[in-house]
């Protein structure tokens, strides 16, 4: 193996670690925004295409960024053989684009998918980017992928684990979870209170498809699906599409809403054998481990600065392994972290604020991202009355059926999970 | 020994057999598990390819292995990964330390899912799926 080098050099006022360091140059932190956020309704059972909820939800967010089509002329969008590509979309809109490109993946996406925004438009191949994922996750190709999935020839990647019944992502991901048991002796109990967290800020979210708050005991009674997962440990599975405007600060700060900037982003980070994630040990850590040296570095903030977190919950398990990586507590103390309290509203860091993928609707990320531009801009679509001027009058009480604005909320930090190999995250401040 | 199923026909899952996999399956049709063994760093490579993942040499050779290893996780399946495995349910996934290094995923056979711990000495067995295809699984020891 070649030796690593470890000299230090300057560059833009700042240290790198070397000559290899992978993250973006500085000078690009706070320089773009997100102007426009939107969705369609999260549902199960649409009853429409992927190309009709993904013109809604891109339609959705130019609407929020105050902006027409002839303002837009990039797309990025992401999917699994489930979805309609960028240019019917944008035919659909009027819009004449400059750039385009549809790429293959799910969670992990949304993030990684920004950063490919913020540097086109600074190659000067357009100025503003829609980024959107539209999927009829349960009335389509369900997510569980144990429907539609199962059926394609076992070929690649899957010849040495598809035979043995590895398949759906709860089946991949939960060898992870035992190991993260067995080395920290973290328990059942205290991964459920992810999903109490979540399912108490959902009851606050009227957008969400499962606004029922739960107990441990709720979560631990439900039957297992593959052990350690419970059914509630398990996201839900639902329709809908998700979009974000990518632009430059300049830019957005002629838009109607508050401004939020992008202030690092770190893309589909892998471990070591990215091929099969699971071979390179231990398997207990995930991918967050090497991303967070992309992300705090290029954000020049750390964890303790953060004031919410999306760390994405496909089970209750990735946001525990995400948060701990990421070094949100000690590698290990994730099961405390995510039991204190601090996860939930009105604690010291809130986690998908929103219900997230256990409780608002399931999106492959998008909407974890969305969620924390409303925070960062005050505006989290809760059911507090609004004012005479149109906004929102933020409670901050946080009983069922009340407020979910975070007080304050400055920094925000996504962190998407594709699988436990590989992981994307994006830092936002409020502008 | 190789235990024939007692299935009608077999419906799950199969793998495409490649050029470079073919001397593994050849292995396990004949009771063997076959890994490839780089002749320049000594590397244990698992699963098959071309170039050697330590060093980039072409010079891998297939060498029987021990067929011992290790639990290092596992998972107990409670819902089937599609209809084909309906009938199998709970079944165990599970990571093996092979003894020579590399991990393997398959299946515990043998043995009662709720006993099957991290840890666990376990020793490969095989399954003839089909006139083609055989697959190694692993049965505990200890
Ligand atoms: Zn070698």
């Amino acid at each position: 193996m070649p030796e690593e080098r470890t000299y230090l050099i300057e560059r833009n006022g700042l240290t790198l670690k070397n000559e290899l360091d992978a993250s973006s140059p500085k000078f690009l932190r706070d320089r773009y925004a997100i102007a426009g956020v939107g969705e369609t309704t999260y549902s199960r059972g649409s009853g429409r295409s992927t190309r009709a909820l993904g013109t809604w939800a891109v339609r959705n967010a130019m609407r929020d960024a105050g902006m027409e089509p002839g303002d837009i002329d990039g797309m990025l969008s992401y999917s699994g053989n489930d979805s309609t590509f960028a240019p019917f979309i944008a035919g659909d809109l009027g819009i004449r684009l400059n750039f385009y490109m549809d790429v293959h993946g799910g969670g992990s996406s949304t993030e990684a998918l920004v950063g490919i925004a913020m540097g086109v438009i600074e190659a000067g191949l357009c100025k503003t980017v829609a980024i959107f994922r539209a999927m009829n996750g349960y009335s389509e190709v369900r997510i569980g992928g144990t429907g539609a999935r199962s059926a394609p020839p076992v070929t690649g990647d899957q010849l040495h684990s598809r035979a043995y019944g590895w398949q759906a992502a709860g089946q991949m991901f939960s060898q992870t979870f035992m190991r993260h048991m067995y080395d920290y002796g973290t328990t059942p109990e205290q991964v459920a209170m992810v999903k109490v967290a979540h399912s108490h800020h959902a009851s606050n979210n009227p957008k969400a498809l499962y606004p029922k708050r739960v107990t441990v005991e709720d979560v631990l009674n439900s039957r297992f699906i593959v052990k350690p997962l419970h059914l509630m440990d398990c996201c839900i599975e639902s329709d809908n599409a998700t979009a974000i405007v990518v632009t430059r600060a300049e830019r957005a700060r002629d838009c109607p809403r508050p401004l939020v900037l992008i202030r690092s982003v770190a893309g589909r980070v892998c471990k070591p054998r990215s091929d099969m994630h699971y071979q390179h040990g231990p398997i207990s850590t995930v991918a967050g481990h090497y991303a967070k040296d992309i992300l705090w570095p290029n954000a020049g903030l750390g964890p303790g600065e953060v004031d919410i977190t999306g760390s994405y919950d496909a089970f209750t398990f990735t946001t525990l392994l995400q948060l701990e990586d990421y070094g949100f507590c000690k590698k290990g103390d994730g099961g405390g972290y995510v039991s204190d309290g601090t996860i939930q509203l009105g604690g010291k860091r809130p986690n998908n604020t929103s219900g997230g993928h256990l409780c608002e609707g399931y999106t492959h990320g998008m909407s974890m991202v969305i969620e924390n531009v409303r925070q960062l801009r005050g505006e989290a679509d809760d059911s507090c009355p609004a004012g005479q001027d149109g906004k929102r009058q933020h409670t901050f009480d946080y009983s069922e059926g009340g407020c979910r604005q975070v007080k304050d909320a400055e920094i925000t930090a996504n962190l998407g999970w594709a699988i436990p190999g590989t992981g994307s995250a994006m830092v936002l401040r409020k502008g | 020994m190789i235990y024939q199923r007692d299935t009608m026909a077999y419906d799950k899952p199969l793998p495409v057999i490649d050029n470079e996999s073919r001397p593994f399956w050849d292995g396990c049709r004949e009771g063997k598990l076959m890994l490839q063994h780089c002749a320049e760093c000594g590397a244990w490579v698992f699963y098959p390819r071309v170039l050697c993942t330590a060093c980039h040499s072409e010079r891998l050779e297939w060498e029987e292995a021990s067929g011992e290893g290790v639990i290092h996780s596992f998972t107990i399946c409670h819902r089937p990964a599609g209809p084909a495995f309906a009938g199998e349910t709970p079944y165990v996934v599970a990571l093996i330390d092979l003894k020579e290094g590399p991990r393997m995923m398959s299946n515990i056979v043998g043995a009662d899912p709720e006993s099957v711990r991290i840890g666990q000495s376990v020793r490969v067995t095989f399954e003839k799926a089909t006139e083609e295809v055989t697959l190694p699984k692993f049965k505990v020891i200890s």
